[in-house]
C-alpha cells in the first residue's frame, strides 16, 4: 500500500490550529516547497539583476570607449538573466505543483479509504452529498492553497523584500520614500477584500438558491404543467434571478471602488518616487543609470502588493476547507483486521447468543437479554413488528455494530475476538432493496468474489438466482451498465443480482431480508426459489415478513421491543399462542376474508 | 452537489463563427454598456502607454537636460493622467461587470422561460443535471466571453498597438527589429495555451470520475463493508488518483512553463534593443530615455499577450458552452398549440381514445390500437403491472404527450384542436410521488388556484383531509415544507397535493395512487379525499388500493399496451384472470397492514 501513499496516517497530522494541521500535512513535501519558495526569491533577484544591468549599461557601457565591442556581451547578459529568471520561476511553479498535487493525492486516497472504514454509526448520520463535497471541492481548495495562494503570497512578499533590499543599497532615503504607501495599500486591500469576499459569498449563495429553484421546477415539471402554472413559475424564478443580478452588482461596486482607488494610491507613490529620484539624479546624488534601475524596480514593489489582500482572504477560505476535511479525518475507523482469533478455514456456522444486549445510544436498549443457540446449517426466522430489533440482531453478526452486553459466540469463540474482515468474508447479506454499483452487471455479480471468477461461474450464479434470462434480454448482456448510464433495474431484478453476488461470494452464514413487497406474483415465486437455493447448507438468518415464508425454518424467533417473546417451530408456536398466533390468525383471517370475497362473486 | 453521471462534454474543435456571432449578439440590447467599456478600456491602455512615454521624457528632457521646469511639466501631466486612468479603470470594471451580470440574467431568464414551454418528452430524455449545467455554468462561460474576454482582447490589442506607435515615434528602426519578434511571441503564447487547456480538460474529466467514485463509495458503503471490498476499492481508486496526479501535475507545470518561455522569447527582443539601441545612442540617433521606454514597452507587452492567449484558448470552451446553451434555446416543444387552437370554455364531456398508438421510440410501441370511451363523470381505475402503459394513458389524456396514431376526443372534438392552456387549467392531477415546492403549506395548496384566499385554502384542505394535521403544526398553514417537501411525511405530502387539486376544482381528475405505505389514519383520510374528488367529474385513477379500485365505475387491466380485461370489480373477479391474481395479492398485502400484523409500517422516504 506504500505506493498508494496511504502509509501515512493523516490522523497524526491533526492539530488544534488549522494552520499547524496544514503544516503537518506537508510532511515529506516541506523541502520541495521550501526550494519552490527560494526559487521565487531567486527569480526576484534575477529580475532585480536585469534592472541593475540596465543601470550599469547606461552608466558604464554606453559611455565606454569600446562600447561597440561591449554591447553584444551586455545583450547576452540580459539573455542570461532572463534565462535565470525564467528557470527559477518555472522551477518554483513545478515544485509547488508537485507539492500541491502530491498532498491532494494523498488526502484523496486517505479520505476514500477512511470513509469506507468508518463505523456504521458514522454513516448512519452522515450525508452523502456533504461527504462527497468535502472529499472533492475542499481537497481541491487545499491543493490551491499550496499551489497558488501560499506561493503567490510568498511571491509578493519576496518581491517586496528583494527589491527593497536592492533599493536600500542604491539609496536608503529614496528606498524608504518609495514605500510609504505600502502599509496603506496592504491595509486597504485586506479591509476591502474581506468585504468583497463576503459579498461574493452572498452572490454564490444566491447562485445556489437559483439552481435549487431551477432544480425544483424541473423535478416538478409535471405539476407545473398539470396546473398550467408556467407564468407563476417564471415570475418566481425571475425574482431570484434578479436578486442574483443585484448581488453581483454589489460585488462589482466593491471591485470598482478598490481597484481605481489603489491605482491612484500606487500611481502617486510611483510618481512621487520617480520625481524624488529625478531630482536626486539632477543634483547628482544618484547616477542616471541608478535612476533607470530604480524606475524599473519600483514597479515590482508597488503593483503586486495590491493583490496581497486577495490572496490572504483566499487562503483563509483554504483554511476553512481544511477544517472541514479535518473533521472527517478526526473520526475513528473500525479496525478491520484487528482480532486475536482468525481460523484459516470458514467457520462451521454455530452461533450462540447469551444474554446479548445492544443499544445505539446509552440508555435506550434495542436488544435485551437475547439467548439463542444456532447449529450449523440451521435456518432461523425472525419475526416481529418494525423496530422490534430484527435488523439490529443480525447486524451484530458481521460486527457492523458491537453488542454492548452479554456474550455472542461463533463456533464457541467470542465474536469480538474475530477480525471483522474474517466475519464479513464468511457472512453474506441480501438486502430488501440492495445497492448496485454503476458498473456492468458482470462486475456487480463478481463484486464480492475473493478470487478471479470465470464467465461460467458468473452465469451459473445468475442462473441460480433466476436472473440469467433477464440479463440476456439486455442488448449488452452481462456487459450492460447498471444505473443512470445503463439499464434501470426493478427492485426484484436488483434483488436477484444481489443473490447471485452472494452466491459467488459463497459465505457460510447468510442474512436475508425476505421481502418481496414490491414485485408482482410471478417474480415473487422466482425470488423465493432463488433464495431457497441460496440457503442450502448455510446457517441462515431470515428476516421474515409473512408466516408462509417461515414455516420451513428450524427455529422461529418472535421479537417485540428488543426481546425474544416467543421461540420454537411453527407448530410449537401455534400451540403456544401469543403474538405468533395473533399474527398467524390475522393472516389466516385475511385468507378467509379473501375466500369469502371471492366466493361471493 | 455535482450531478454525478454528467460528464464534461467533448468540445467541437472547429471554430464556429456563427456561434461566436450569436454570442456577441447577446450584448446587443445593452450596446451602450459595451461601447462604454470598450471606450474606457481604450482610454486606460492609451494612458498606460503615455505614462511609459512620460517616464522616458523625464529621463531625457528633465534629468539629462537638467531642466526642473520640464520635470514639473511632465510630472503634472503624469499626475493628471493618473486620474484619467483611474476613472477609466472604474468605468471598465463596472461596465463590463454589470454587462456580464445582465447577460447572465438575460440568458437564464430566457432559458428558464423556454424550459417552461418544452414538452414532457424533453424532460424524460434529458437529465436534470444536464439542464442545470446549461443554465448555470454554461451561461457563466458565455457571459465571461462577451465581457472579460472581449475586454481582455480589446485591452491587449490596444496596448500592443499604442506601444508599437510609441516605439515607432521613439525610433522606427529599432521598433522594426522589435516587431520582428512579436509574431514569435504571440504564436508561441497561443500554441502553449492551447496545449495547457487540453491538459486541464483531462484533469476535469478525471476529476468528475473521482467525484463519481466518492459518491458511489459513500452510497454503497454498506455493501463494501459487507463484502469486505475495502482494499480492492482503494486499489481501484488509487489508479484514479494516480492518473489525477499525473494529469494535474503535468497541467500545472506546463502552465508554470508558459510565462518563462514567453519571457525568454521577449528577452531576445530586449537583448536586441540593448545592442542595436546602444549603437544608436552612440551615434546620437536615440536617447537613454528611449532605451528605457523600449525595455518597458517590451516587458509590459507580455501581459496583454498572455491574457490574449488565455482568452483565445478559452474561447473554444466558451463557444462549446454557447453551442449547448443555444441548442437548449432552440429546441422546439414537441407539443404546442396549433395555429387555430381555441379554448372551448369547458372540457367536460365524453372522452374517447380512438385507435390510439403511442411510442417514445419508434421501434418499441407502448400503446397499440388502444380504444376506450369514457362517459362524462365516470370513474376509471387503471390497474396492471409496471410498464404496462397505465401512466402513458393518463399522460396522453393530460396531453403531456400526443398520440402517435389515432385521435383522442373530448366532447367529440379532437383535443389537439384545443389550446394546451384550456386543457391544463381544467385538469387536476395528483402524482404518485407528490411533488411539493419549497415554501409554506399555504403556498403549496394555493398552487392549485393562485387567487384563493385563506378560507378557500382551508376549505380545500378540509375536503382533502389535510386540515387537521396542518392546524396541529406549530405554524399551521405557514409551516415551511422544505425543499421538495422533505419536512413532511409521504402521507402528509399526498394530502397537501390532494388539497391542491381540490382547490383547482378541475373538470378532469387524474390520480396516480402512491404505492408507498402510510399509516392507517392518513390512509383513510386520503381515501375520503379521493372520494370527494371523484364525484361530479371524470376521473382516471391508477389504483393500488382496494377501496379505490372497488369504487370505480370501471376497472381496466392494462398489460402490454392493451386492455387485457375490463369491467366492474365483480365481473373481473369472475374471470379469474389477471385481475383476480392482482386483487388477491393486493388484498393480502393490504389487510396485513390493516391488521397491523407487523406493527406500524416502515416510513418510506420519498
Amino acid at each position: 500500500m506504500t505506493e498508494l501513499g496511504t502509509d501515512f496516517d493523516l490522523q497524526e497530522t491533526l492539530a488544534d490550529r488549522r494552520i499547524v494541521g496544514l503544516w503537518r500535512l506537508m510532511r515529506g513535501f516541506r523541502l520541495i516547497f521550501l526550494v519552490a519558495t527560494l526559487s521565487i526569491g531567486g527569480a526576484a533577484l534575477a529580475r532585480a539583476g536585469t534592472y541593475l544591468l540596465l543601470g550599469f549599461y547606461v552608466d558604464q557601457v554606453l559611455v565606454a570607449e569600446d562600447a561597440g565591442r561591449l554591447l553584444p556581451w551586455v545583450a547576452l547578459a540580459f539573455l542570461a538573466l532572463a534565462l535565470a529568471q525564467g528557470g527559477a520561476t518555472f522551477l518554483s511553479g513545478r515544485l509547488a505543483a508537485k507539492t500541491a498535487e502530491g498532498i491532494a493525492k494523498r488526502t484523496r486516497e486517505y479520505l476514500f479509504d477512511h470513509l469506507q472504514r468508518l463505523h456504521f454509526r458514522y454513516h448512519d448520520k452522515a450525508r452523502t452529498g456533504e461527504l462527497v463535497q468535502r472529499s472533492t471541492s475542499d481537497v481541491d481548495a487545499i491543493r490551491r492553497f499550496f499551489s497558488d495562494q501560499a506561493l503567490g503570497a510568498s511571491r509578493i512578499v519576496l518581491l517586496l523584500v528583494v527589491n527593497l533590499a536592492v533599493l536600500i543599497n542604491l539609496n536608503l532615503r529614496l528606498a524608504l520614500l518609495s514605500v510609504v504607501v505600502v502599509p496603506i495599500t496592504v491595509a486597504m486591500s485586506f479591509f476591502l477584500f474581506r468585504r468583497i469576499s463576503e459579498a461574493y459569498e452572498a452572490y454564490q449563495e444566491q447562485e445556489a438558491t437559483l439552481s435549487n429553484r431551477l432544480q425544483e421546477n424541473l423535478s416538478g415539471v409535471r405539476v407545473v404543467k398539470a396546473f398550467a402554472r408556467q407564468e407563476y413559475e417564471r415570475s418566481k424564478f425571475d425574482v431570484e434571478n434578479w436578486e442574483k443580478f443585484t448581488r453581483g452588482r454589489r460585488v462589482l461596486r466593491l471591485h470598482s471602488v478598490y481597484w481605481p482607488l489603489s491605482d491612484i494610491l500606487s500611481s502617486f507613490q510611483l510618481l512621487f518616487g520617480l520625481t524624488i529620484g529625478a531630482l536626486m539624479a539632477m543634483d547628482g546624488t544618484i547616477t542616471i543609470g541608478a535612476y533607470i534601475t530604480y524606475a524599473g524596480m519600483i514597479f515590482w514593489i508597488i503593483w503586486p502588493i495590491r493583490n496581497l489582500g486577495r490572496l490572504v482572504v483566499q487562503m483563509s477560505a483554504g483554511l476553512v476547507s481544511y477544517g472541514r476535511v479535518a473533521e472527517i479525518i478526526r473520526e475513528q475507523e473500525e479496525p478491520l483486521r484487528l482480532g486475536e482469533y482468525e481460523p484459516t478455514g470458514p467457520p462451521a456456522g454455530e452461533v450462540t447468543f447469551e444474554g446479548v444486549e445492544f443499544e445505539y445510544e446509552a440508555g435506550s436498549p434495542v436488544l435485551r437479554q437475547i439467548d439463542l443457540h444456532v447449529r450449523p446449517g440451521q435456518v432461523i426466522a425472525l419475526l416481529g413488528p418494525t423496530g422490534s430489533g430484527k435488523s439490529s440482531l443480525v447486524n451484530l453478526l458481521p460486527r457492523f455494530y458491537e453488542y454492548t452486553g452479554g456474550s455472542l459466540k461463533l463456533d464457541g469463540v467470542e465474536l469480538n475476538t474475530y477480525p471483522r474482515s474474517y466475519l464479513r468474508r464468511h457472512i453474506g447479506i441480501v438486502e430488501q432493496e440492495p445497492f448496485l454499483f454503476s458498473r456492468t452487471i458482470r462486475e456487480n455479480i463478481a463484486y464480492g468474489a475473493k478470487h478471479e471468477v470465470s464467465q461460467e461461474q458468473i452465469e451459473a450464479a445468475a442462473r441460480a438466482a433466476a436472473i440469467h434470462d433477464v440479463i440476456l434480454t439486455f442488448s449488452d448482456g452481462y456487459d450492460t451498465l447498471v444505473g443512470e448510464r445503463g439499464v434501470t433495474l426493478s427492485g426484484g431484478q436488483k434483488q436477484r443480482i444481489a443473490i447471485a453476488r452472494t452466491l459467488l461470494a459463497d459465505p457460510q452464514i447468510l442474512i436475508l431480508d425476505d421481502s418481496t413487497s414490491s414485485v408482482d406474483p410471478e417474480t415473487e415465486v422466482l425470488i423465493r426459489e432463488a433464495l431457497e437455493r441460496l440457503m442450502q447448507n448455510r446457517t441462515s438468518f431470515v428476516i421474515a415478513h409473512r408466516i408462509q415464508s417461515l414455516m420451513g425454518a428450524d427455529l422461529i424467533l418472535v421479537l417485540d421491543r428488543g426481546r425474544v417473546v416467543q421461540r420454537g417451530t411453527h407448530e410449537e408456536l401455534l400451540e403456544e399462542g401469543g403474538l405468533y398466533l395473533q399474527i398467524h390468525d390475522a393472516q389466516t383471517r385475511i385468507e378467509v376474508e379473501l375466500g369469502k370475497e371471492i366466493a361471493g362473486v | 452537489m455535482s450531478d454525478f453521471g454528467f460528464e464534461e462534454e467533448e468540445f467541437t474543435t472547429d471554430f464556429s463563427g456563427q456561434t461566436l456571432w450569436r454570442i456577441l449578439g447577446l450584448a446587443r440590447p445593452h450596446w451602450r454598456w459595451v461601447l462604454g467599456f470598450l471606450f474606457t478600456i481604450a482610454v486606460v491602455s492609451a494612458v498606460d502607454s503615455i505614462l511609459t512615454f512620460i517616464t522616458a521624457k523625464i529621463i531625457d528632457d528633465a534629468i539629462l537636460a537638467n531642466d526642473r521646469e520640464a520635470l514639473i511639466r511632465w510630472v503634472t501631466l503624469y499626475a493628471g493622467l493618473i486620474f484619467v486612468s483611474a476613472a477609466g479603470v472604474f468605468g471598465f470594471i463596472y461596465l463590463a461587470g454589470i454587462l456580464g451580470e445582465r447577460i447572465r440574467y438575460d440568458m437564464r431568464r430566457s432559458l428558464f422561460n423556454h424550459l417552461q414551454e418544452l414538452s414532457l418528452s424533453y424532460f424524460d430524455r434529458t437529465p436534470v443535471g444536464w439542464i442545470i449545467s446549461r443554465v448555470t455554468s454554461d451561461t457563466d462561460r458565455v457571459a465571461e466571453l462577451v465581457t472579460w474576454g472581449l475586454l481582455d482582447v480589446t485591452w491587449g490589442i490596444l496596448n500592443i498597438l499604442t506601444a508599437m506607435i510609441f516605439m515607432v515615434i521613439i525610433n522606427w528602426r529599432l521598433a522594426l527589429i522589435v516587431f520582428a519578434f512579436l509574431p514569435v511571441i504571440v504564436i508561441s503564447a497561443v500554441k502553449f495555451h492551447k496545449r495547457i487547456l487540453t491538459e486541464f480538460r483531462l484533469v476535469r474529466k478525471i476529476n468528475s470520475k473521482i467525484t463519481g467514485a466518492f459518491n458511489e463509495s459513500v452510497t454503497g458503503v454498506r455493501v463494501t463493508k459487507a463484502l469486505g471490498r475495502e482494499e480492492e476499492n482503494l486499489r481501484e481508486f488509487g489508479g484514479l488518483t494516480s492518473d489525477m496526479f499525473k494529469a494535474g501535475y503535468r497541467a500545472a507545470w506546463l502552465s508554470a512553463l508558459f510565462l518563462p518561455v514567453v519571457q525568454l522569447v521577449s528577452s531576445f527582443a530586449i537583448g536586441a534593443v540593448v545592442w542595436f539601441g546602444g549603437l544608436e545612442v552612440l551615434t546620437g540617433a536615440m536617447t537613454i530615455g528611449g532605451i528605457q521606454a523600449f525595455v518597458s514597452y517590451i516587458l509590459f507587452m507580455l501581459w496583454p499577450i498572455q491574457e490574449m492567449a488565455r482568452v483565445y484558448a478559452e474561447m473554444q470552451r466558451a463557444l462549446a458552452s454557447g453551442e449547448r446553451v443555444f441548442s437548449l434555446m432552440d429546441s422546439v416543444p414537441e407539443i404546442s398549440d396549433k395555429p387555430d387552437a381555441f379554448d372551448p370554455g369547458s372540457i367536460l364531456g365524453d372522452i374517447k381514445f380512438d385507435h390510439v398508438d403511442f411510442h417514445y421510440k419508434a421501434d418499441s410501441p407502448i400503446l397499440r390500437d388502444f380504444s376506450l370511451s369514457v362517459e362524462r363523470g365516470e370513474t376509471i381505475a387503471l390497474v396492471g403491472p409496471t410498464g404496462g402503459g397505465k401512466s402513458t394513458i393518463v399522460n396522453l389524456l393530460a396531453r403531456f404527450y400526443e398520440p402517435t396514431g389515432g385521435v383522442i376526443t373530448i366532447g367529440g372534438e379532437d383535443y389537439t384542436h384545443f389550446s394546451l392552456q384550456a386543457i391544463h387549467s381544467r385538469l387536476g392531477m395528483v402524482l404518485q410521488t407528490p411533488h411539493l415546492f419549497s415554501g409554506t403549506i399555504r403556498d403549496n395548496i394555493r398552487y392549485g388556484y393562485l387567487e384563493a384566499d385563506q378560507s378557500e385554502v382551508e376549505q380545500a384542505a378540509k375536503i382533502a383531509g389535510a386540515h387537521d394535521f396542518v392546524v396541529a403544526m406549530e405554524e399551521g398553514y405557514e409551516s415551511e415544507v422544505g425543499e421538495g417537501g422533505v419536512l413532511l411525511s409521504v402521507g402528509q405530502k399526498q394530502l397537501i397535493s390532494l388539497a391542491r387539486a381540490v382547490l383547482a376544482d378541475p373538470e378532469i381528475f387524474i390520480m396516480d395512487e402512491a404505492t408507498s405505505s402510510v399509516d392507517t389514519l392518513t390512509e383513510s383520510l386520503i381515501q375520503r379525499g379521493i372520494e370527494a374528488m371523484m364525484t361530479d367529474r371524470t376521473s382516471f385513477i391508477i389504483a393500488h388500493r382496494l377501496s379505490t379500485i372497488k369504487r370505480a365505475d370501471r376497472i381496466l387491466v392494462i398489460r402490454e399496451g392493451q386492455i387485457a380485461e375490463m369491467g366492474s370489480h365483480l365481473e373481473l373477479l369472475r374471470l379469474r384472470g389477471h385481475y383476480y391474481r392482482l386483487y388477491t395479492q393486493q388484498f393480502r398485502r393490504q389487510l396485513e397492514k390493516q391488521y397491523g400484523v407487523f406493527g406500524a409500517p416502515k416510513p418510506t422516504p420519498a
